[in-house]
C-alpha cells in the first residue's frame, strides 16, 4: 500500500507530465506528414503588380507596401480529391503569411522546422475561419481577380474562398508566399495548402514594411545630439574665461 | 606623522594624500562620496545605453531586414570600439582628470544613442553600436577617480563598488528597455518599428544628464580641480609621452591586460550570447530565457563589489600577496565553471553553474582594480586603460574565435572559453613587486626594495629637484599597508608607519 508521500509524488508527477502535454496544444505534428489538399492563389490588387511572365502563370512584379496595399487570397479543396469525404475532418482554416527561403537564409529566428510546433516559416496570422463544405455565393469586386464565382464549376466540387487582406504595417521588408492550414474539431494541423511549390520558388511576392521612421523624430534626435556636444562646448570656454581672472 | 587642522574639511577620515580611509556608501558627502556616486551612475548610464539594443532586438532585427551574421558583427562592434578607447581615456584622466574625461567622452557618445533613430540598414545599425560601444570607455575615469578619491585600504572596495554597480546597467537594460518599449508602444500608440527608435532616446537624455551631474558636482582629486591645482602649483602638469612610456613599460599592466580580458572581457562575451544558449539548449521562451541573462547581468550589483571588498580584507592580513592570490584562485574557478556550463545538461544545474560562475567572474573583476591601483603612481590612468582595453579586447576575441559562425556549438564553444580562462590566468603569478613579493615569493631582500624607490624609480632626478614627485612619496607611505600584518612585524628595513589619519 503506498505511503501518503509517494501519493502525492505520483500525483505531483502526473500533473506536471499534463502540464507539458498541454504547453504544446497541437501535440507533435510535422509538417512533413500533412498532405497538400488544398490550392492556393494570391494575387494583388493593383493591376501593374501583376505580371505573367509566360503562359499559364503569373506572378507578382513590383513590391507590396506593407499598411497600404491588399492580398486577395483565395483557396479550395484541390479537384483532384473528392470533396465531402478528404475534407470531412477539416473544421477550421487559418491563413497565414510565411516567409520565403530567401528570407530565412542565415535567420534563425524564422527557421523552418519540421514539427509544427517549433516551427517559425509562418508568424503572421492573416485569418481564421471555420471550413464550409457548402457552396457560397458571393460578390468579386475587383474582376482581374482568379476567383471563379461560385456555381461555375460542376457537380460537387468544392469552391473558392476569398479574402482580401490589408498587409499589416508591422510586417517586415522580406519575400514571402501564403500558407493555408487545415485544423480538425481537435485543433490538430491535418492539411495544408500553399501559393508555391514544395521548393518555394516561384509566386513569391516582395513586401516592403515601413522605416519606422518620422521626419518629427529625425529633427528631434539631431536637435538632442547637437545639444549634447554644444554643451560640451559651452562648458569648456564658460571653464576658461572662469579662470582667466586668477 | 600627524597633520592638524585640515581635519573638518573632509566628512570621512583621510590619509596625508587627503584619500578617504573609509567607504560610506549611503553618504554623498563631498568630495569623496559624491565622486563615487557620481562615477558608477555615469557609468551605469553607458551600459544601459550600450547593451540598449539587445533586448530590442527581436523588433529591431525585422525593422533593419538584419542577418544573424549582421547582429553578430555589430554585438562585436559595440564592445570593439571601448578597446583602444580605454587606453586613450587612461592617458586623458592622467593628464586633464577623470571629471573632465569622463563628461566630454558621455557627451560625444551621446549622439550616437540619439541617432538611432535614423537607423536605415544593417551598415548604419553596425556602426551606431560601434559608437555607442566607445562610451563603455567610460571605466577608465570611474576606476582612476576612484582611486584618487579612495585611500589603499578602502580602494578595492571602492572600485569594486564603483565597477560592480556601473557593470549591473547591462542586466538592468534587459528589463527596462522592453520597459519602455511597451509604453511608448502603448500610450504613444507608436508602431513597434517607431516605438524602439523613440524609446533610445530615454537611456541617451540619462547619458548627459549624468555628464552634467559630473561638470557640476563632481571635483577630480579631494583638493579641487587638475586644473585649478596645477595653476597653483599643487599638481605639476605632465607631459603625454612621460605618462605614456612609463605606463607601457611597466609589464605587470601588460599581464593585467590579459588576466582582465579573461574575467570582464569574458563577462561582456557572455552577456551577449547567454540568452540565445538558454533558449536555444532548453527550448526556453525567449522571455525567460531574457531573464536568465538578465541576472548574469544584474548579479554584478554583489559580486563585483564582494571582489573589491574580499581585496582589501586579504590586503589587511597578507598585503599584495593575499590580493594577487585571491584574484588568482577565484579567476581560476571561475573558468573550472565555466567547463561545467558548457557540460551540464539540466536546465537547473545549468542556472546554478552560471550564478557561481557570474559570482566567480565578476568578483575577480573587482579584485583586478584592487591590484591595478598600486602597479604605477604616476601613470595610474594609463595602467587603469591599459587593463580595462585588454577587457574589451578579450571580449572581441573570445566572441570572434568560440561564437562566431557554426564552427563550435554554443556549449563547446562555452567550454573551450573556460579552458582558455584557466590558461590566461597562468601569468599573474609571474607579477611581483619588490617590496611587497608577488604570488609565487615574496619581496627582495635587498635594500632598495621599497615603496618609496618602487614608486620613485618613475621620476627622473630633474624632476625629482622641481618636487614632481611629492604625490608618489604620499602614495608610497600610504601603500605601505600592502605588506600585510605579518610583513611588517618582520621588515627591519624602515621604521613602522601606519595609515595616517587626520
Amino acid at each position: 500500500m503506498a505511503s501518503r508521500s509517494e501519493i502525492v509524488l505520483a500525483s505531483l508527477l502526473l500533473f506536471l507530465s499534463c502540464l507539458a502535454e498541454t504547453s504544446d496544444a497541437n501535440g507533435v505534428v510535422l509538417f512533413s506528414s500533412l498532405p497538400n489538399t488544398l490550392e492556393m492563389i494570391v494575387s494583388p490588387h493593383k493591376p501593374e503588380q501583376v505580371m505573367k511572365p509566360a503562359e499559364g502563370s503569373w506572378t507578382f512584379g513590383g513590391t507590396l507596401k506593407a499598411g497600404e496595399d491588399k492580398l486577395s487570397i483565395s483557396w479550395r479543396l484541390n479537384q483532384s480529391f473528392s470533396a465531402g469525404t478528404t475534407d470531412s475532418g477539416y473544421k477550421t482554416i487559418k491563413v497565414k503569411l510565411c516567409y520565403a527561403p530567401v528570407s530565412q537564409v542565415d535567420r534563425g529566428w524564422r527557421k523552418t522546422v519540421d514539427n509544427l510546433a517549433k516551427d517559425k516559416t509562418c508568424q503572421f496570422k492573416i485569418e481564421t475561419r471555420p471550413y464550409k463544405h457548402v457552396c457560397d455565393s458571393f460578390y468579386t469586386q475587383c474582376t482581374h481577380r482568379l476567383v471563379l464565382p461560385c456555381g461555375l464549376e460542376g457537380g460537387s466540387a468544392s469552391k473558392w474562398k476569398y479574402i482580401d487582406w490589408t498587409i499589416k504595417r508591422d510586417v517586415p521588408s522580406a519575400s514571402y508566399f501564403v500558407r493555408a492550414y487545415a485544423y480538425d474539431g481537435a485543433g490538430v494541423a491535418v492539411a495544408y495548402g500553399q501559393s508555391t511549390g514544395p521548393k518555394k520558388n516561384y509566386n513569391i511576392f516582395e513586401v516592403q514594411g515601413i522605416t519606422g521612421r518620422h521626419k518629427t523624430l529625425d529633427v528631434v534626435s539631431i536637435c538632442f545630439s547637437a545639444f549634447s556636444v554644444l554643451s560640451l562646448v559651452g562648458f569648456f570656454v564658460v571653464e576658461k574665461t572662469r579662470a582667466k581672472p586668477t | 606623522m600627524e597633520f592638524q587642522s585640515e581635519s573638518p574639511k573632509f566628512a570621512l577620515t583621510v590619509d596625508s594624500d587627503h584619500k578617504a580611509t573609509e567607504f560610506k556608501i549611503f553618504s554623498i558627502a563631498k568630495p569623496h562620496m559624491r565622486a563615487f556616486h557620481l562615477a558608477w551612475f555615469s557609468y551605469f548610464s553607458c551600459f544601459l545605453t550600450t547593451f540598449a539594443a539587445a533586448p530590442l532586438l527581436p523588433v529591431i532585427r525585422d525593422n533593419l531586414n538584419l542577418t544573424t551574421t549582421d547582429i553578430g558583427n555589430a554585438g562585436i562592434a559595440s564592445v570593439s570600439g571601448a578597446v583602444f578607447a580605454r587606453i586613450a581615456m587612461g592617458t586623458l584622466s592622467d593628464l586633464f582628470g577623470p571629471r573632465l574625461a569622463s563628461a566630454s567622452l558621455l557627451l560625444l557618445t551621446a549622439p550616437a544613442v540619439f541617432l538611432f533613430s535614423m537607423a536605415s540598414s544593417p551598415i548604419s545599425f553596425l556602426l551606431l553600436r560601434f559608437c555607442v560601444g566607445i562610451s563603455l570607455a567610460n571605466f577608465v575615469p570611474t576606476m582612476f577617480w576612484m582611486s584618487s578619491m579612495f585611500s589603499p585600504p578602502v580602494v578595492g572596495t571602492a572600485n569594486g563598488f564603483a565597477g560592480g554597480w556601473g557593470n549591473f546597467g547591462g542586466g538592468a537594460t534587459q528589463l527596462i528597455m522592453p520597459l519602455v518599449f511597451g509604453l511608448i508602444q502603448h500610450n504613444v500608440g507608436a508602431a513597434k518599428f517607431t516605438a524602439w527608435r523613440i524609446a533610445f532616446q530615454i537611456p541617451a537624455v540619462f547619458q548627459v544628464l549624468s555628464a552634467f551631474a559630473i561638470l557640476l558636482f563632481g571635483q577630480d582629486m579631494p583638493d579641487g580641480n587638475f586644473h585649478r591645482l596645477e595653476k597653483s602649483g599643487d599638481k605639476p602638469k605632465d607631459k603625454f609621452s612621460t605618462v605614456f612610456w612609463h605606463g607601457v613599460k611597466n609589464y605587470r599592466g601588460w599581464i593585467l591586460a590579459l588576466t582582465y580580458g579573461y574575467c570582464f572581457g569574458v563577462e561582456l562575451t557572455v552577456d551577449n550570447i547567454i540568452a540565445e544558449y538558454f533558449y536555444d539548449r532548453f527550448n526556453l521562451k525567449l522571455h525567460t530565457a531574457g531573464i536568465i541573462a538578465a541576472t548574469f547581468g544584474l548579479a554584478n550589483i554583489v559580486s563585483r563589489p564582494t571582489g573589491g571588498v574580499l581585496s582589501d580584507l586579504m590586503a589587511r592580513r597578507f598585503g599584495m600577496r593575499g590580493r594577487l592570490w585571491t584574484l588568482w584562485v577565484l579567476q581560476t574557478l571561475g573558468g573550472v565553471f565555466c567547463v561545467i556550463l558548457g557540460r551540464v545538461g539540466s536546465l537547473k544545474a545549468s542556472i546554478g553553474v552560471m550564478v557561481l560562475f557570474s559570482l566567480c567572474c565578476q568578483s575577480a573583476c573587482g579584485l583586478t582594480y584592487g591590484v591595478v591601483p598600486f602597479v604605477s603612481r604616476r601613470s595610474l590612468g594609463v595602467i587603469s586603460g591599459m587593463t580595462g582595453g585588454g577587457g574589451s579586447l578579450g571580449a572581441v576575441l573570445t566572441q570572434l574565435i568560440f561564437f562566431k559562425g557554426t564552427k563550435y556549438s554554443k556549449e563547446t564553444g562555452i567550454t573551450l572559453m573556460g579552458v582558455m580562462i584557466m590558461c590566461c590566468t597562468l601569468p599573474m603569478t609571474l607579477i611581483h613587486f619588490p617590496q611587497w613579493g608577488g604570488m609565487l615569493s615574496g619581496p627582495s631582500s635587498i635594500n632598495t626594495a621599497t615603496e618609496e624607490e618602487y614608486y620613485m624609480s618613475e621620476w627622473t632626478s630633474v624632476e625629482k629637484e622641481k618636487g614632481f614627485h611629492c604625490a608618489s612619496v604620499k602614495f608610497a607611505e600610504n601603500s605601505r599597508s600592502e605588506r600585510g600584518k605579518s610583513d611588517s612585524l618582520t621588515r627591519t628595513s624602515d621604521e613602522v608607519s601606519p595609515t595616517v589619519h587626520v
